[in-house]
């Protein structure tokens, strides 16, 4: 069960619209090192662990993914906000939005939708870790 | 930054400490600066979570306070904090 917090993890407070590095942030939320992904990673990991620890610091940062996903998206959407027609179109946000408007979607930057087959979940703790350090090294 | 933020910031400047601490704690059960670091910042969070609240509304469904309205279904979301508008 999760409880939701009405905060983001760090303030996003984004002066200016920019799509054009929205299109390219939007692979943080969607794309194959995105915190979508991340998130699912841990937590689908997380069963199988043989540890307690293991199972605690699984849980508590496939939470935290999910933190991170708020804030990506909050960027993507704050990058996104007001744009005219000719801002939509001179900055190649035009082929995300006639599918998506300004609505927020998982993909990566080069236009592929979010998909499960960029993690592992493989019941073997040593082969899950690995996956997870090749994944996310700087966190584990 | 308005009173609204520099309230919210603290909520979030403690939090952070506190999600760090436990991700420490996970793998470093016993330790007894880790713990002593945890209960320091549980504490301040605690403080800055109830003034912020008792001023701005609840930051989870467990603390609404009014009796007459749901104050949780209040603007702004944490993903639209900049009330103007920008260009």
């Amino acid at each position: 069960m999760w409880k939701y917090e009405k905060k983001l993890q760090y303030p996003v407070n984004i002066k200016r619209t920019d799509p054009a590095a929205a299109k390219v942030i939007i692979t943080q939320f969607g794309g194959p090192d995105g915190e979508l992904g991340a998130s699912l990673r841990y937590l689908s990991q997380r069963y199988t662990a043989p540890d307690a620890r293991v199972k605690a610091i699984l849980n508590d940062i496939g939470t935290e993914e999910l933190g991170h996903m708020e804030m990506i998206c909050t960027i993507v959407y704050q990058l996104t906000r007001n744009l005219t027609p000719a801002e939509i179109k001179e900055s190649g946000f035009d082929t995300y939005f006639v599918d998506h408007t300004t609505g927020l979607y998982p993909i990566a930057a080069s236009g592929t939708p979010f998909s499960a087959e960029i993690f592992q979940s493989t019941g073997d703790a040593i082969a899950d870790l690995s996956e997870d350090m090749a994944a996310d090294g700087t966190t584990l | 930054m308005n009173e609204r933020e520099r309230l919210l910031k603290r909520v979030q400047m403690y939090s952070f400490a506190i999600v760090d601490a436990a991700l420490f704690l996970d793998t470093h059960p016993n330790d007894a600066s880790g713990l002593a670091y945890y209960k320091k910042y549980k504490n301040l969070y605690k403080e800055a979570v109830e003034e912020f609240e008792s001023k701005y509304g609840p930051l989870t469904i467990l603390s609404d306070r009014n009796d007459t309205c749901w104050q949780w279904v209040n603007d702004p979301w944490p993903w639209e904090e900049q009330t103007e508008e920008v260009r």
